[in-house]
């Protein structure tokens, strides 16, 4: 009965091991499609990296939403637990990820860091690969400048913006680009800074309430898929379509088509295909291929307008 | 609550008397809340910049149809004694499931249409897993709002999903619109409007309201009367599937977009509306025109804060405030009983 049992056990604990080699990925939440794009690149390759070893897997998952920052930590710390050979990880906070990064180095495990800094010393980790989120901000802020003066021929006046989630790296770097960058080369104020938690109708809801309350906005800026695609709505339903310069982020769908009729003037699009291409291979590379990482990597981002949306290296970032 | 004792009295003439009793001290409560939606509206007015005019009012009404839509459904379930925490899931499915079907070509009143079929039912499973099941309500609902959520980010791969053209009107249009001074009232507003007064009515004056209200007071009693308990509670849990059905599509027609990642949370802020309201969470208690203007309360303070430039949680340490007063303050008053 004993050696039954034993052997039995010895099963279940091995079902519960990674499959060969696995590499998971931990993104901030499984709802949306700038993380779907996300998805595409890593099971890219994935395709790819099977052909030179058969075992190799990728597992994708996160959390309901991305505010759920205790969720995240969990499903970094039941990858730990199952052996996987490398993560993949997006932190939805800056310092709450740190412990269960630690955690994982200690395993053994590699850690790739996408999107979102961790703070603290880069050697916490073996990579990290992210759009330049300040650099994004302040050439956001370069374009809303330039727009305003186009429009309005002073550069004073004054903006607002939709961001998403306060606190998480990407907005921490995006926006606070995006303001010092206003601050040191304009004479615009920024009225306020509302957070849409990433919801679109929050964000109509909120963009609404800010246009009503500030008849003379000359610009906003949403500061991510949902809140650009909130911010586009409530413009569009004040009658403000073209008479206020809009900059958003990211590259679906429906921001498309706010490019595409006027409605949003610019949209800062991510490759967040890359995120997820790169950041399996250089997973791969570190893990299984025990070979050396270049310890950042910029995914790169671009300024689609109505001028470019049409071209090759605007169509290759989009989705 | 009294202890199960049978009477002889009629079911109706049971029901009716603590209502009339109930009636005199719901109107003190509904003056009172309605009294704070009154000074906080004032208080925004003076401080917060264009925000009393007249197109700012009419905003304030339409962003805030939809907590009270979700409000008068949820109302339903907890006057029962129970709670629908699946609603903000159910925001999401059905307006998902009206553009996706919009998208195929089916005429657009017709995909609306399916939109609340899908919200009826999934009313309908969770009532069956309460009543059926004898789960309770808040474990049936909390499984119903995962299982709903899994299920729309399933069929649309998470990707939000533009709809035609013509499927923003509903969300978008108003009625009465002349020319620049006057934009309209929105067709969101009349629907909050009319679903207020329809099940405000249905509540208070039918006797399928009547049994809710008993029901919640004490179930056993109402059984032993005669009253088919499961059927009152599947008959609440499906309108409180069909308002979150209705709130769905309402946003997905504002957005024009299907939004399979939205409606999230959505379910505390109709709870926090209804409670605000006066109803109780013991159930027995509560008023549809409680919940409206629980949910007003709610909408003004998010209004008002944005206007005046205070940050999103400012806001919700704003609301939670509120919800512990109000409920404070109704503790208090029974006391003195």
């Amino acid at each position: 009965m004993k050696k039954v049992l034993t052997v039995v056990l010895a099963l279940a604990f091995m079902s519960m091991l990674a499959f060969g080699q696995e590499v998971a990925v931990i993104v901030k939440t499984g709802n949306s499609s700038f993380w779907q794009n996300v998805q595409t690149g890593c099971f890219d390759a994935q395709k790819e990296l099977k052909k030179t070893t058969a075992k190799f897997s990728v597992t994708f998952l996160g959390p309901q939403s991305e505010s759920n920052v205790n969720e995240e930590i969990n499903i970094v710390e039941s990858a730990i637990d199952r052996g996987v050979k490398a993560i993949v990880l997006a932190p939805s906070d800056t310092t709450a990820l740190i412990p269960a990064v630690k955690k994982a180095k200690a395993a053994g495990i590699k850690v790739i860091i996408i999107d979102s800094k961790l703070d603290g010393p880069a050697s916490q980790y073996d990579a990290f690969l992210a759009t330049d989120n300040d650099a994004a901000g302040r050439a956001c802020a370069k374009e809303m400048i330039a727009r305003v003066k186009a429009a309005t021929g002073s550069d004073s006046g004054k903006i607002a913006i939709e961001s998403y989630v306060a606190g998480v790296g990407s907005e921490v770097g995006r926006v606070g680009g995006f303001k010092d960058y206003i601050a040191k080369n304009s004479k615009l104020q920024v009225v306020t800074t509302q957070y849409s938690q990433s919801d679109q109708v929050q964000a109509l809801n909120q963009v609404t309430n800010i246009l009503s309350s500030n008849t003379d906005l000359v610009g906003i800026f949403g500061a991510n898929e949902p809140s650009a695609v909130g911010m586009g709505r409530a413009i569009a339903q004040a009658g403000l379509a073209g008479k206020i310069v809009a900059i958003g982020f990211d590259g679906n769908g429906v921001l498309q088509n706010f490019v595409k009729d006027g409605t949003i003037q610019a949209i800062c699009v991510q490759s967040s295909y890359n995120m997820g291409y790169l950041g399996v291979k250089t997973a791969y590379d570190a893990s299984v291929g025990k070979k050396k990482v270049a310890a950042y990597v910029d995914t790169g981002f671009l300024l689609v307008t109505k001028d470019n949306i049409d071209t090759t290296p605007a169509k290759n970032v989009l989705y | 609550m009294d202890n199960a004792t049978l009477q002889p009295a009629s079911t109706e003439a049971k029901a009716k008397i603590p209502a009339i009793r109930r009636g005199v001290k719901i109107s003190l409560d509904k003056l009172v809340i309605f009294g704070a939606f009154v000074l906080l509206f004032a208080l925004f007015s003076v401080t917060a910049r264009n925000f009393f005019t007249l197109r700012n009012t009419l905003t304030l009404a339409l962003q805030t149809s939809t907590i009270t839509l979700m409000g008068i459904g949820v109302t339903f379930t907890i006057i029962t004694g129970g709670i629908d925490l699946s609603i903000g899931s159910v925001v999401a499915l059905t307006g998902t499931i009206a553009v996706m079907a919009a998208n195929v070509g089916i005429p657009i009143w017709m995909s609306m249409v399916l939109g609340l079929l899908t919200g009826v039912l999934c009313g309908l499973c969770s009532g069956l897993l309460i009543t059926g099941l004898k789960l309770p309500p808040f474990i049936a609902t909390l499984g119903m709002m995962m299982v709903v959520r899994g299920v729309v980010l399933t069929i649309t791969n998470a990707m939000s999903k533009p709809a035609p053209d013509a499927f923003g009107d509903l969300g978008n249009d108003t009625l009465f619109r002349i020319n620049q001074q006057f934009p309209g009232i929105a067709y969101p507003v009349f629907i909050m409007i009319l679903a207020a007064i329809i099940f405000g009515f249905f509540l208070r004056k039918t006797r399928m309201g009547r049994y809710t209200y008993a029901v919640g007071s004490n179930e056993e009693a109402s059984r032993l009367s005669g009253i088919k308990v499961s059927r009152v509670k599947l008959v609440a849990y499906m309108i409180s599937g069909f308002c979150a059905a209705l709130t769905g599509i309402i946003l997905a027609s504002r957005m024009v977009t299907s939004q399979p990642n939205g409606g999230m949370s959505y379910e505390l802020n109709a709870i926090a509306s209804s409670v605000i309201g006066g109803t109780s969470l013991m159930g027995g208690i509560g008023t549809i025109a409680g919940a409206v203007v629980g949910s007003f309360i709610i909408g003004v303070l998010g209004v008002g804060l944005t206007m005046q430039g205070a940050s999103y949680f400012v806001q919700q340490i704003a609301i939670g405030l509120v919800v512990i007063g109000s409920v404070a303050v109704d503790q208090l008053r029974y006391k003195k009983k």
